[in-house]
Parts: structure tokens; sequence; C-alpha cells
């Protein structure tokens, strides 16, 4: 194995990216390349724990923490490397959302309990956050935590958690005072061990038939008074700190590239491009996704620059997966009957599954604050329009 | 090389140009300027054009040998913005861009040099008679020229034809004309200088749905000496398709000025106006339609930042042919989609004459329908999508 070296801040940029490709190259499994799904722990386990050998696994961390300390600018050439070479997503919860809160709300004792198990792979972490009866309106969970000794009991139910089948621990906000004048004043963020006594986890078939979602179940769970991270009712600002630099990777033109290709080849052995009504259709999609390439880029600009995301990168968020689900949509539509078969379909000796960017377009509008939740944001806080 | 920069990052000179040309269109308070204009010949105020001369507006793009700032197209772009948000009816773009640019590539840079010179000073003002016919920019082979000129006079050569859409015709002083020494061969192209006041120059204007005026020009045995002739060959095609692109560019940035415009008047509305007890910017649909409205500005100038770096890099690549196509096609839409929906969002009172609403909605129809409508961008863009793959 080729072994990178640790001085990556001064490296000049196209070194590092030249080093890193290598790397990625000729360590990475060539079975998880360009996969259309998001990685299940046994199948990357492996890969993230090299990555963790060679101490390129938490790019964004500081270096006293056991990250990379990596400038924007490189953690763009990251990405961007990462997506050239075909990298899945991996359960990386506790690398980008967990281990960033603890280093910014976290204490000291928190910081050297829970950061060194995630860069070893040994804490695998998921999140919970919504409820069944708290979607949107996620200020309304009802899962409360109350004080008992040295613990929080905590009760109620969690759902849409992903990865949770794989997680040994979950990040949860908890409501923690009932009578709060207002909603989101009486909420916490705690840490929790899924191996808990009193947690139940039942996964939930997704639309697709896959099992990557799972609803779970608290009844008097316990978890200690020092997992909690920042002050008592003060999660929701927390969770909020959360959203950042991650935010570009769901605005990625990445994934909306899978769908064009597939649809190209599809369009291409059924003799479409001779249909001028197909061509006009699939050439505004093809607009649609180099423009989205244009914007994505602006704001790797700005974040290369050193400069804050503003709440206005929701529209990335927005444009790529609607975008997503028109090229999924088309793609149906350019298989004609051949759309309907379960599984990979020939198309002049291709193997192509046309359902499968169909499935995993849809979900895309409704994670991670729905496309509806975004407007409302963007509206409010970018275009400064009246509150209801 | 302001072009290089990361989009979104202004360098010095853009700012000082982006404040002067912001108190300079703040000299009218609303919109009454522009509206006087409209359908009154030549469309809009050669002494503002004087005005804009003197800033140095005209002459932005002209070499510096030639008396003009030597400054790049993302120079220029903020120019254009901010004159497409203020619906600015001079003709800068057909001709401190489109003229100007296919001048600074003719074979004589001494006789290009003059008429450079003139149209920084403000003295001229220049258009390009290109197109033959709708839907189609290049128009070779209907108007002819005679190289041969008469026995009597050698050195005399005769045009012939008609050009239609000349934006700016009415008020301009002379037009650089494409014709070919036989039909359709670009080999026999040439690009020439015709004053306005040739005999046999003849121009039928013509009122725009935004009160503008084009025109078209008719060249009946149209006498010229040899030496106006700027560029031959390939030559001339090639300086004259650069220029329709980097004009076209130009237009989007005034679209992207147009549409921001359209769109901070609109939000502004939902923000004030009541109805049910409340502003009706706090109804989600409303709210929700507005952010697309949002994405669509956002797209457009992303777009048009890739489409300016793209000529400053590669301006004869067909990747390059490809990104100015597809920035126009995005701001042809954003700017109507936008337009558009700024009446519907004012209600009643944007169907109005007295609605500045209108005014917005009218100019994005001409600006989008010049230099190719969407259908032709998205057409073109595959094309030489394909031919930069091969």
């Amino acid at each position: 194995m080729n072994a990178p070296r640790t001085d990556w801040n001064t490296a000049a940029d196209e070194d590092f990216r030249q080093e890193l490709r290598a790397f990625l190259a000729a360590e990475y499994p060539d079975e998880l390349r360009f996969l259309p799904r998001r990685l299940r722990w046994a199948e990357c386990r492996e890969w993230y724990l090299k990555l963790s050998r060679v101490g390129w696994i938490a790019p964004a961390w500081p270096v006293e923490h056991g990250g990379m300390g990596l400038s924007p600018a490189k953690q763009i050439i990251m990405l961007e490397e990462q997506e050239r070479a075909g990298i899945g997503r991996m359960p990386d919860q506790g690398l980008t959302q967990v281990g960033p809160t603890i280093l910014k709300f976290g204490s000291v004792e928190q910081q050297q309990q829970y950061l060194p198990p995630i860069l070893a792979g040994e804490h695998i972490w998921c999140q919970g956050y919504s409820e069944p009866n708290s979607g949107s309106d996620l200020a309304s969970l009802r899962t409360t935590a109350v004080l008992d000794g040295d613990d929080y009991v905590i009760n109620g139910s969690k759902i849409w958690t992903s990865m949770a089948m794989d997680a040994t621990h979950m990040y949860i906000l908890v409501r923690t005072d009932v009578h709060a004048a207002r909603a989101q004043t009486g909420i916490s963020f705690m840490l929790l061990d899924m191996q808990s006594p009193g947690i139940t986890v039942r996964p939930i078939r997704n639309i697709a038939g896959h099992e990557e979602f799972a609803q779970v179940f608290f009844d008097d769970v316990r978890t200690p008074t020092t997992a909690l991270v920042g002050e008592l009712n003060k999660g929701w600002t927390i969770a909020k700190g959360l959203l950042g630099f991650e935010r570009l990777g769901i605005g990625s033109p990445r994934r909306p590239q899978y769908a064009l290709t597939r649809l190209e080849k599809v369009a291409r052995s059924r003799g479409l491009f001779d249909d001028a009504a197909f061509t006009d259709r699939y050439t505004q999609l093809r607009l649609d996704l180099a423009d989205l390439g244009s914007l994505y880029g602006q704001y790797v600009d700005q974040v290369r620059r050193g400069e804050e995301l503003g709440p206005d990168v929701s529209i990335l968020k927005i444009w790529a997966m609607e975008l997503n689900q028109r090229l999924a949509e088309l793609l149906l539509e350019a298989a004609d009957e051949n759309a309907v078969l379960a599984g990979d379909v020939d198309f002049d000796g291709e193997l192509i599954d046309v359902l499968s960017p169909f499935y995993s377009s849809r979900p895309g509008t409704i994670y991670g604050g729905s496309n509806e939740i975004q407007r409302n944001i963007v509206a409010k806080r970018v275009l400064l329009l009246p509150q209801d | 090389m302001s072009a290089d920069l990361p989009s979104g990052q202004p360098t010095d000179v853009q700012r000082m140009l982006a404040d002067s040309v912001a108190s300079f269109i703040g000299r009218d308070s609303d919109m009454t300027r522009v509206r006087s204009w409209r359908g009154r010949a030549p469309g809009f105020d050669r002494a503002v054009w004087a005005d804009m001369a003197a800033l140095g507006l005209t002459g932005l793009l002209v070499p510096e040998q030639a008396g003009g700032s030597g400054l790049e197209l993302a120079d220029m772009a903020v120019v254009a913005e901010q004159l497409g948000a203020a619906l600015s009816p001079e003709p800068l773009i057909p001709c401190a861009v489109l003229a100007v640019r296919t001048l600074a590539g003719c074979d004589d840079a001494e006789q290009g040099g003059v008429l450079l010179a003139q149209i920084a000073s403000g003295e001229t003002l220049a258009s390009v008679a290109f197109q033959e016919c709708a839907g189609d920019l290049q128009g070779q082979g209907k108007t002819t020229v005679d190289m041969h000129g008469q026995s009597a006079s050698p050195e005399l050569i005769s045009l012939n034809g008609e050009k239609q859409f000349v934006m700016g015709a009415a008020g301009a002083d002379g037009f650089v004309v494409s014709a070919s020494a036989s039909e359709a061969s670009a080999a026999d192209q040439v690009l020439a200088w015709v004053p306005a006041d040739t005999p046999g120059v003849s121009l039928t204007p013509q009122v725009m749905a935004d009160g503008r005026l084009t025109g078209t020009l008719r060249l009946d045995a149209v006498r010229i000496p040899a030496s106006n002739i700027i560029a031959r060959g390939n030559h001339a095609t090639s300086i004259l398709n650069r220029a329709l692109d980097e004009a076209t560019v130009m237009v989007c940035a005034e679209m992207l000025g147009l549409m921001g415009a359209a769109l901070h008047m609109t939000l502004e509305y939902l923000r004030t106006r009541n109805q049910f007890g409340r502003a009706i910017g706090s109804f989600q649909s409303l709210q929700h339609r507005s952010v697309d409205l949002f994405i669509q500005q956002k797209l457009s100038r992303a777009s048009l930042a890739d489409a300016l770096s793209a000529l400053a890099r590669a301006p004869q690549d067909a990747a390059t042919v490809a990104a100015v196509s597809r920035a126009k096609a995005r701001c042809n839409d954003a700017a109507a989609l936008i337009t558009r929906q700024a009446i519907q969002m004012h209600g009643a009172i944007g169907y109005t004459e007295d609605s500045d609403v209108g005014l917005f909605a009218k100019r994005a129809l001409t600006l989008s329908a010049w230099l190719g409508n969407s259908a032709f961008h998205r057409r073109r863009f595959l094309q030489m999508s394909a031919a930069s793959d091969n």
C-alpha cells in the first residue's frame, strides 16, 4: 500500500490531488465504485479502517484530534477525487455530524471519550431526529428524557433512522422541558449507546425493497448525564449548527450525472435520438445538469475561499434532487415496457436496472429537510418574505 | 485577467465600473425616460449615448491603442447587467460589443482602429447587419458583393441584398455588413463597412414589443471603396461568429440584470401588498414560487459565469460555443419565467400599462428572441457538445 504523506496542507494542491488520486485508484475496492446506493458497514468496513490507518479518515477534523486539518480548498479536492473515483458513501454520521458537534459543543471529557472510537471505526453513529409524528415539524418531537440520579431516562420512538441496524451509537434530540414556551427551547442533544437495555430496532423496508432505515423504540433507556452535549434545552441550536460544509454534498451533480449516463445508454440502444421530441427533452435535462454543475462550482468556490455557506445553499439540494427525479422519470419513459422489469435489463449488451434510479431518486426530495421545508427556509431567510 | 478569477469575486475594476454605472443609472429615478423613447425613432437617446461614451462604456472593449480601455468581457458583463436592470434602451451590445469585437478582429488594423476610436468617443454608432432570415444567425448567400466593381472605378465594390433584425439600426451611423462573393461559401465571405448615408442604403425600421427599434436594411447596388472591406474569407466568418458568441453572452448579462430587478420588484410587492389581513408574501404558494424564480436567477448567473470563463480560456472551442448556448438558453427561459410570474404575482396591476412589470416582461421577450431563442440554443448546445466530445 502506498502510504500518503502527513503534511497535507503544505503540499501543493496538484501534488495532493495526484497523490490522492493514485491512492484511491490503487486501494479502493473496484466492486464498490459508482454504486447507486449507500454502503453498508459490512462491505465498507475494510476501506474505513484502511483510511483510518493512514490518517485520511477525517479530512475536516483538526490535526490534534486525529483529523487531517485540511483547508477548505483541499477538502474540495478530496470531494472531487472521491466523486471521480466513484467512492461510495459509508456510514459517516460519526465523521461528518457527531464528531464536528462534539468538537464544537462537547466537553473535553466527551471529546476524549467519543472521538477516538469514531476514527478507529469502533463506533458507528446514526441520527435520532424524526419521529412518527414529527417529520417536517421536527421541533414538535415528543421523545422525552427525564433526569434520574446520574442518568437521563429516555422514552419514545425515532423513525426513518438510516443505517440504525449498523449503528453502535445514536445522537438524539429529546424533549427535556415539556413546559417550554417555544417547542424549540425544550430540546436537548444527547449521545446514546445502542446496546443500552430498552432499545428495539425495527427495520423498515423501503419502496425499493431494501432495509436502509428503521424505527427505533426507547423503553426506559438510560444514558448518563455525561452524554448530554452542550447545555440542557439548547439542543435545537446545536442541531441547526450541524448544517454546513456537508450540505454541499447533497447538491453535487454526481447523482443526476449517474442517472443521465444511464438515460443516454438506454436512449441510444432504443434509437431515441432520432426522435426530435425526445431529443429536446433530453437536451433540456442535460442543460439543467450542466447548469447545476456551474452553480455547484460557485458554492465550491465559496467554500474554497473560506467563506461560510449561507441558507441559500438549500437551492442546490432543491435543484439537484428534483432534476434527479426528472432524469429518472425520462429514463423510465425511454425504456418503455422494459421499464417495468424488475432487476437488470439488457440494452445492447449493457445491463441496466432502470427502476433503481427511479426508486433512489424519490427520497432525495424528502430527507435532509424536505424540498418544501427548504423552500420555506429560502423564502424566509434569503428572500426575506414575511412569516405566516 | 478578470475572467479567470473565481466567480462571484469582482475585481477592483469591476467594483469601480459597477459604482460608476450605478450612479449613471441613478440619474433616472423611474422609468419615465425608458417609456418616453418607446416606438420613437431611434428608440433611444443619442445624448445619453454620448454620456455613456464619455463614461467610457462604448470604448470599454476597444483596445487601448485605438483609444479604448481594452477591458475584458467579464468587465462589460458588469455594465450590461446594470443597464439591463435599468432597462436602458441604448444599443450598447449591438455597437460596443458586437460591432467592436468584429472590428477589433479585422484584417486591416489601421482602418478598424479609426472606426473603433470613433465608437469609443461616441462619434460613430455602429451596428452589425448579419442576419438574413429568422432563426438563422449565419445569413450566408443572399447578400452579395461584386468585388470587380465598375470598369470606370475599379476601386469600388458593389453590395446587393437585404439584412433583417439589425439592432440599433435606426440610430446607427454605419453598418458592418456580411456578404458573399458567391452563394453560400464561407471562403467567399466578406465583412464590409457601409456608412448609413451611402446611396442605395435604405432602412425600414420596425418597432419591437418593448418599444425599441430594429430594422431591415436594404442594399441596392451600394458602391463603397474596396478598402471598406474589413475582413475576408474564413477569417471574416470566424471573427463574426466569435463576436456573435461574445454579444450573446453579454445579452445574457443584460437579462440577468433584468431578471434580478424584476424579481426584486416582485418580492418587494409580496412583502407589502396585504390581502386577507396579511402580506401576500406570507402565503406559502407564493413563497415557494418565489424560491423557484430565485433558483432560476442563480442558475443563470452560474451558467453565465461559466460561459464567460470559457470564452476567456478557449474562444474557438466547440465546448465554449456549447457553454454560450447553454447560458443563453438558461437566461432566456429564466427571464421569461421571472417576468411572467412578476405579472401574475402583481395581479391585475401587473397587467397595466402604468406598471413597470410589463416593461420588464417585454424587454425579456425581445432580448430572448435576439441572437437565438431557447430552442435554437438547445439545438446548438447539443450539436456543439457532440462536436466537443469527438
